[in-house]
């Protein structure tokens, strides 16, 4: 009997600590207040590799030292975790674990749910400089006029090119204002088979989601409107164009099909072990291929007959919470983490970045001695930037993930051709935007 | 026997309710209940009525009455998600049944080495499916163990081949997927149905043997028969299994190429979490709930017309 009732008493205990593990996290840490004279905490979400982190641990670093009446505790999560675990903070609602200065992407996405603060009237008290961005940056962080966050950098995507496998097939380097006739010729002229007809070296290895770059290249485009689309463009002639000179250079085999690409282990694994002479890639492999020692360097992306340089503006931005109990402090870090000789400069300088800031990249902190030799054609390529990439309506990840991105891997399979493919999967893309309540 | 005479009561009085003395008994089930009560039916139940509103990321906006199944209706990458999820029950459940019954028939005979048998081909059950995954990709590259093999033979029987593209082309994505699921599963079927066929009475087959039954006949109208209450159990369990694929073809293919290996849950985890879209997630899952309720109601129907129980 005295055993039975110890027992009773304990499972009663269980079910009470159960019970008090669900509700304890709110008061635990809504009880304490902070005095007048304390600290302001900020919580600071990213996610990155280890080493990315010490490089944002760097950054909070300098800027407590400028502010130490601001503390920055860290939220990190790995990027496979962050989004999950980030909407599950701002479902939750508490304004106490909600991070106050998050790093996100696609920013109008969450702005449209309400979760992110408007930075506008910020920026007018501060008068921050909005043209000190690179042309159509901006548009990617707005939601319904307004801005809500700030690109901490900027996509640029040039040719990487292995010289060493150009100097073996006896190619001449790239030079500024190649067309794509000249890129065919010399890709065909980079293609090794072997002697049972397998290629070992592909002159070009592009993942398939650059595609946007040779579409407006061409002159062609996705929508009307990328704010606010009433119809998809991408099967009129110049967009199709865009299109055929990708899939034919796949066709053709000199270019590697992204399916295979990506069982290769994508574009810096093919490029560092010398099977692909070129690859067309954002300024992240840089760090990589440095360490390895790689004897390359950049060039600008060639261009059609006819056609302009064009550069697609977006990255992953700083946005401030709306649930923030502290704006006035997220909008200082903020402000400081987007300035030239403050974030902005450390992460260029650690290599990690292509800074959204004009003057940063044209500052000592990009235009370093270190590879690439050709930092100009990054800036050229940088300054050709515009809308055209994507859309910038709450959709467009969506739409993006299962209609546009799934429809066109037929085309990289050569499994269709564009000119029958574009119109079906334009058709799908309109009806969508319907669906959706488009034009608005 | 002795250490229980309180229980000498009849069945009726047994059922009866006798809260005074039961207390305990439900409080033992407390602890357990008030988790499934909070993670499975306030879950389940919320997400119906999520189903039925719009619900953004900061939570309910306002009722939307069908608007979230109509949508649904409408959206061919669900339909495409619906007939890869079809194509994947087809093919997964005949195939896991036949060959986990062929290979647990061969592992019940007497023969050396039969256990390191079994544990080769239950392995795979208890292999990260990561890992197996990574395995299999590199077996199923375009330049892989497989393909070379195929070139190999197309070139000792002299017939022309090309490479098939496993995990790059739409025709051959949903194999790949089925061969991993095939791999990972079969050795649990398996092990099943090695119960089952230790539990068909011996002197069942010494009596067909007796009567002149060939070996052919004596699986056909002894085993098969025998073992056909597992065969149920198998098929639905199996059913529901093929139904709610998700990891296999999210670590083989993505869903892709083109969505042609995208399973129904893979599908609601992105337009969940990629698109933010809990309200359409939940109609998505509901529907697959109702797809499954049936069909299981189906099979459970149709059990009489196949299923033998030896009590009957």
């Amino acid at each position: 009997m005295q055993l039975k009732r110890t027992m009773v008493v304990g499972l009663l205990l269980a079910t009470t600590l159960i019970l008090s593990a669900c509700a304890a996290i709110a008061p635990q840490s809504g009880g304490e207040q902070p005095a007048a004279d304390e600290k302001v905490v900020l919580t600071w979400a990213f996610w990155g590799s280890p080493a990315e982190k010490e490089s944002h641990e760097r950054v909070a670093a300098a800027f407590m030292e400028e502010h130490p009446e601001i503390e920055i505790e860290f939220w990190h999560q790995p990027w496979n975790d962050y989004f999950t675990k980030l909407q599950a903070l701002w479902a939750s609602g508490d304004p106490k674990v909600i991070p106050d200065v998050a790093f996100l992407w696609p920013t109008p996405r969450y702005a449209a749910e309400g979760v992110l603060e408007n930075l506008d009237p910020f920026v007018a008290a501060s008068g921050y400089d909005l043209e000190a961005y690179w042309p159509g940056l901006l548009e990617s962080a707005k939601f319904e006029g307004s801005v809500y966050g700030f690109p901490r950098d900027i996509e640029v995507n040039v040719i990487y090119y292995n010289k060493d496998l150009f100097d073996a097939a006896g190619v001449a380097y790239p030079a500024d204002g190649w067309t794509w006739d000249d890129f065919t010729a010399a890709a065909e002229a980079l293609t090794q088979k072997d002697a049972n007809g397998m290629t070992t070296v592909y002159g070009l290895a592009a993942e398939g989601g650059k595609w946007a770059k040779w579409v407006n290249q061409n002159g062609g485009a996705i929508f009307d409107d990328y704010v606010n689309p009433s119809q998809c463009l991408l099967a009129e002639p110049a967009a199709v164009g865009g299109f055929e000179f990708f899939a034919g250079l796949m066709a053709n085999g000199v270019a590697m099909r992204p399916a295979d690409l990506n069982q290769a282990g994508g574009d810096a694994a093919v490029f560092a072990s010398g099977q692909a002479a070129m690859i067309l890639q954002n300024t992240s492999r840089v760090s990589a291929f440095n360490a390895a020692g790689l004897n390359y360097d950049v060039a600008v992306a060639p261009i059609p007959a006819g056609g302009k340089p064009w550069n697609g503006a977006g990255g992953a931005a700083w946005v401030m919470s709306s649930g923030s109990d502290n704006k006035e402090a997220a909008w200082t870090f903020i402000e400081w983490l987007q300035s030239d000789g403050g974030g902005e400069t450390i992460y260029t300088t650690a290599g990690e970045i292509f800074p959204a800031l004009q003057s940063v990249a044209n500052s000592p902190a990009f235009m370093t001695d270190a590879a690439p030799a050709n930092k100009q054609a990054i800036l050229a390529e940088a300054a050709a930037s515009g809308v055209g990439g994507f859309g910038y309506f709450p959709e467009w990840g969506e739409l993006s993930g299962s209609i546009l991105g799934p429809g066109l891997d037929k085309l990289w399979a050569g499994e269709a051709d564009a000119a029958t493919l574009l119109p079906e999967l334009c058709a799908q893309v309109d009806q969508f935007l319907a669906d959706n309540g488009y034009p608005k | 026997m002795t250490r229980f005479p309180a229980n000498d009561s009849s069945a009726s009085a047994r059922r009866r309710w006798r809260p005074d003395q039961q207390w305990e008994g439900y409080l033992f089930l407390l602890p357990s209940f008030l988790g499934f009560f909070v993670f499975v039916v306030l879950a389940v139940l919320m997400s119906l009525g999520i189903s039925f509103s719009v619900w953004g990321l900061t939570g309910f906006r306002q009722w939307a009455g069908l608007l979230n199944y109509q949508q649904l209706m409408r959206d061919p990458v669900f339909w495409q998600a619906f007939w890869n999820t079809a194509f994947y029950i087809v093919t997964l459940v005949p195939l896991q049944l036949a060959l986990g019954l062929t290979m647990a028939v061969g592992l019940n005979q007497a023969i050396r080495g039969v256990l390191f048998y079994r544990l080769v081909y239950f392995m795979p059950v208890v292999t990260t499916i990561v890992a197996g995954a990574i395995v299999f990709r590199l077996l199923l590259s375009t330049q892989g163990a497989v393909n070379v093999l195929l070139a190999t033979a197309s070139g000792f029987f002299e017939v022309p081949f090309s490479a098939p593209n496993w995990l790059g082309s739409s025709q051959f994505s949903k194999v790949s997927v089925v061969l991993l699921t095939l791999w990972k599963n079969t050795g649990f079927t398996m092990v099943v149905y090695l119960a089952a066929l230790q539990g068909v009475p011996r002197e069942l087959y010494d009596a067909a043997h007796a009567d002149g039954a060939s070996s052919w006949q004596r699986f056909r109208h002894v085993t098969l028969p025998l073992i056909s209450p597992t065969t149920f159990f198998l098929f639905i369990f199996q059913m529901i299994g093929a139904f709610q694929l998700f990891t296999e073809p999210f670590v083989m293919t993505e869903g892709g190429p083109a969505n042609s290996s995208l399973a129904v849950v893979q599908y609601i985890y992105l337009t969940a979490f990629r698109d933010i879209r809990m309200d359409k997630a939940a109609a998505m899952a509901w529907v697959l709930f109702v797809f499954i309720f049936a069909f299981t109601l189906l099979q459970n129907r149709l059990q009489k017309r196949w299923v033998y129980y030896e009590s009957e």
